[in-house]
Parts: structure tokens; C-alpha cells; sequence
């Protein structure tokens, strides 16, 4: 069977037997499995993310380099520790490094979603969050590059798409990571995959329920809340089988996602 | 000094810079309220609000927003990263928050500084040349509560709104530079009385003469708004004014 023949194998009415899907993950938590989110920061102290929270680092300008040095700095947006609650909602066995690379003085915000990037690998942290992007074009490069040492490294990194006229970056990158775009599903473990789309994944991120800073919990709509849904769900499936690769992840999350289309839950 | 001609006459092109870069920043911000007047309609959004970048930290400060209490937002800044448009700003990515309840967050200060109970926002980014510029805010719904929480479709829409919004704001920053720029030559040239040139400077746009330039920016800006003939027409008129001008002095029309 050639490469071509596999794919279109995905695409037929019997694609389970295909990808014998380990069904496990279902009832996983992501026990031990290692999640980095890229972003405001956490609140560490909210009932949600108490004892969840392993490391908290935040970027600071050393001249012209960055640095990232241990932080209690919280989170200053609130949008980290939004990701970070749904991530638990799902997968609340997980452990969170936190990597706050917004809110920090003297630092653009392009260089510091790379650096914050370039940390988490250097860390093998097995899957990283990054619900961010960027538009500005010289960034276009140094992403790909990052993304492709990620993909090499084993990170499983997962990106939101924006919903603007403007391609943003690395969203739009489609080999060596998982992009996702928010759906108006309820059911957290049920997302979609739209193959050949420029965003494949879809997962729910409209209105959603999660932690917020001060033990408050809000309603959000958005990519990036749809992002740690998916994040979630790679802990689990890499509870179960922590040696997945990326391309593997991916293939799984496809199976998956044609499963729930084949319950008719998917929308 | 005041009394130089050749300074005076300097002075006078830079304070009539300044001013046109005024009469043009007026007109930018009124379209851009207008935009959020008609966009915060569709929307279904009670108010409206753009923010946009202040100083080189990622500071917002409101540039122009709708409702009754938009006076004093104007005096308002976000510090970067904090608060949903200090998020937005930053991370590029725009959000939608159904129930900011009165509580230790960032728009719990805003709304004591303003009096005004922010329940829903809707934020999203202003880019330019993919530059981040600011952000635009859809605050609450109208009428009595419960509202319905902004959806994904009024999310996309906004981005299109947002997109429009973007290329104002980065005319009226030109404008803005042009005008800063103006002033700071004025209120910093160490060798100038600054005193003296300011009272000059107040004399020189009270005079009728300078009123006079005023008018005739605002006649051109006018005439040009009216259309690409329009503009065509005026240019070539006042390219052969120019070159009459240049040649009145040594030519006589007998001669052409």
C-alpha cells in the first residue's frame, strides 16, 4: 500500500479499522504527563490549580537576550489561568509548568512568545499550550524553525488559531504542529478534524466555564480557549502511551475525531 | 529670535504643519466613532471603545470610545499585559468575557475610576501592516439583564470592523506624530525664549493672516474629499498658481 493509498485509507467509511484506537483514554487523567502553557502566567493559589502547578517561570530582558527566572508573579490577564483550568478540567492528573511571557516589561511580544517557545523545549515539556500568535512576517521563520526542533524533540505543541483577516503564526503552520480553532460544542472530549483545512482541529471554545485569578471562574469565548481542550485530551492520550510522537498524536486525534463524527456528536 | 525674519518664517511653516496635522486628527477620530457607533449596533453591544498603544512598553491608553461615561475614559491607561485588552494587545489573540463580575480584576478599577458596571466585553485586536496598534472593545448589551453572551459570529465581525477601525487609527497616529513632532521642536529648542515664542506663536494664530492658511487647508481638504476629479482639478490649479507665482517676478505675459 503506497503513502497515498494510506491517507485516502483515513478518509473511508471503515477508518476504525484502520487506527485501532486504544480506548483508555477515555478514562485518563494525563497522570504525570508534563504541560507547559505559554502565557500570562497562573494563578497558583486558585482551588482549581492548588498543588497542580509544578513550576512558574516568567521572561525577563538580560541585555539582549531573555531569561526566564522562577516567578510568584501570578497572572496579570487572567488568560493563563484560564487555559490552565480547562487543561485540569480534563486531564486534572497532568503536571502544569507555567511560562509567563506576556506582561513582561521591555519585552516585544513576538520575541517573547519565541523565547517562551524555545524554553519549553529545551525542557522536553511533552505537550506546550500556546494560545498566541503573531502576524508580524520576520517572526515567520524563527517559528518554523522552533516548531520543527519541537517536532523533532518529541513536544507535542498546540496552537489557537485567531479568527482575524490576517494569517498569524505559527496557527497557520500545519506539519509540525496541531492548530485549533474554536466549535460551539458542549462536551469538552468531543472535537473535530478537518482535513486538508488550514486549522484541522476544531474543539469547544465558546462560552466556556474555567478558572479565572482570585478563585473566580469565568465565561469565555474564543481560539484560545478552545486550544487547552485539545491539550487536555494529548495528556491523556500520552498517559496511556507516553511515547507517541507528534505525527502520532496527530494521526490519533484524526481517529478520534471520526469516531465522534461516526456518533453523530461532532459538530 | 521672533524678530528674525528667516526664523519667524520657519516658525510659521512649522505652526501651520502642526495645525493641519490638528484639523486632520479631528475628522479621524469623529469617523472612528462613528464606526463604533454603527459597528456596537450590529453587534448588539451597548458601548464601544478603542484603546490603542501608549509609549514603547505596550501601554493602552482609550482613544475614543461611546456612551455616557467615555469623557473619562479618555483619561484611562492599561498598563501592558493587564487586564482582557492588556491580554489582547499582547498575545494578538481576541476574547470574549460574558460575566465580569464586580470583583479584584482589572475592570473592577476601571469601573470605579468611571462609575459604569462593565458585565460582558468583547475584545479583539488592531493590526496595521501587521503591526499591533491597539484594541477595540464591545462593553455589555442593551436593556435589562439576562443577556445573551457574545457569540462567535459577532466575534468575526467584530475582526472586520476591527480591520476598517485599524487603518483610521494608523492615520490619525501619522497625524499625531507630525503634530507631536511640531511641538516638541518648539517647546525644546534650547536657543529659543520659550515664553517670547509662545506668546508670538498665540499672536501669530489669532492674526487673520493665519486664520486666513487655516481656511484654505480646510477649503483643499474639502475639495479633495469630493472626489478623484475633484482633487485632479484642484492640484493642476494650484500647480499653475505656483507656477505663476514662480514666474511673475521676471516675466512679463507679453512674452509667453
Amino acid at each position: 500500500m503506497t503513502n497515498v493509498s494510506k491517507i485516502e485509507a483515513g478518509y473511508s467509511p471503515d477508518t476504525e479499522t484502520f487506527f485501532k484506537i486504544d480506548e483508555g483514554w477515555r478514562s485518563a487523567t494525563g497522570l504525570g504527563v508534563s504541560v507547559a502553557i505559554v502565557d500570562s502566567g497562573i494563578d497558583t493559589t486558585h482551588p482549581d490549580l492548588t498543588d497542580k502547578i509544578v513550576e512558574t517561570v516568567e521572561a525577563r530582558l538580560d541585555g539582549k537576550r531573555v531569561v526566564f527566572e522562577p516567578s510568584d508573579a501570578g497572572d496579570s490577564a487572567g488568560h493563563g489561568t484560564a487555559c490552565a483550568g480547562i487543561v485540569m478540567s480534563i486531564a486534572p492528573g497532568a503536571r502544569i509548568f507555567s511560562i509567563k511571557v506576556l506582561g513582561a516589561e521591555g519585552l516585544g511580544d513576538g520575541q517573547a512568545i519565541l523565547a517562551g517557545l524555545e524554553y519549553a523545549i529545551n525542557k522536553r515539556y511533552q505537550v506546550i499550550n500556546l494560545s498566541l500568535g503573531t502576524t508580524k512576517p520576520q517572526f515567520f521563520a524563527p517559528l518554523h524553525d522552533l516548531l520543527d526542533r519541537a517536532y523533532q524533540a518529541g513536544c507535542i505543541v498546540v496552537a489557537a488559531a485567531n479568527n482575524l483577516p490576517q494569517p498569524s503564526f505559527p496557527s497557520v503552520f500545519s506539519s509540525s504542529l496541531i492548530s485549533v480553532v474554536k466549535s460551539g460544542e458542549t462536551d469538552p472530549l468531543n472535537f473535530g478534524f478537518h482535513f486538508g483545512e488550514v486549522i484541522e482541529l476544531t474543539a469547544p471554545g465558546v462560552n466556556v466555564r474555567t478558572a479565572w485569578p482570585n478563585g473566580g471562574y469565568r465565561n469565555l469565548t474564543g481560539n484560545s480557549f478552545a486550544c487547552p481542550h485539545i491539550v487536555g485530551v494529548i495528556a491523556r492520550l500520552l498517559e496511556r502511551h507516553a511515547d507517541l510522537t507528534p505525527f502520532q498524536v496527530k494521526s490519533a486525534l484524526y481517529a478520534i475525531a471520526r469516531q465522534n463524527r461516526g456518533q453523530g456528536t461532532e459538530t | 529670535m521672533p524678530g528674525d525674519e528667516n526664523l519667524t518664517r520657519k516658525m510659521r511653516r512649522l505652526i501651520e504643519t502642526v495645525d493641519i496635522a490638528n484639523l486632520l486628527t479631528e475628522p479621524l477620530t469623529r469617523s472612528i466613532r462613528d464606526i463604533l457607533r454603527v459597528s456596537a449596533a450590529e453587534l448588539g453591544a451597548r458601548e464601544a471603545s478603542v484603546l490603542i498603544r501608549d509609549g514603547a512598553e505596550g501601554d493602552l491608553r482609550f482613544l475614543v470610545a461611546t456612551g455616557e461615561v467615555a469623557s473619562k475614559l479618555l483619561d484611562l491607561k492599561i498598563p501592558a499585559g493587564k487586564g482582557i485588552a492588556g491580554f489582547v494587545m499582547s498575545s494578538g489573540q481576541p476574547m470574549a468575557v460574558s460575566d465580569v463580575e464586580e470583583e479584584a480584576s482589572f475592570y473592577a478599577e476601571v469601573d470605579r475610576e468611571t462609575g459604569y458596571s462593565t458585565q460582558m466585553i468583547l475584545a479583539t485586536p488592531l493590526r496595521h501592516n501587521d503591526e499591533m496598534i491597539g484594541v477595540l472593545e464591545y462593553i455589555n448589551r442593551p436593556g435589562d439583564q439576562p443577556h445573551q453572551p457574545f457569540t462567535p459570529d459577532e466575534m468575526d465581525k467584530a475582526a472586520l470592523f476591527a480591520d476598517a477601525i485599524a487603518s483610521l487609527v494608523s492615520a490619525y497616529e501619522s497625524a499625531k506624530l507630525f503634530r507631536d513632532l511640531g511641538e516638541k521642536i518648539v517647546g525644546t529648542d534650547e536657543d529659543m525664549e520659550i515664553d517670547s515664542i509662545r506668546s508670538w506663536l498665540e499672536d501669530l494664530r489669532s492674526s487673520a493672516e493665519h486664520r486666513e492658511m487655516m481656511d484654505l487647508a480646510v477649503l483643499i481638504r474639502e475639495i479633495a474629499s469630493r472626489g478623484d476629479a475633484e482633487r485632479v482639478l484642484c492640484r493642476e490649479v494650484l500647480e499653475s498658481v505656483l507656477r505663476f507665482s514662480d514666474t511673475r517676478g521676471d516675466t512679463s505675459f507679453l512674452s509667453l
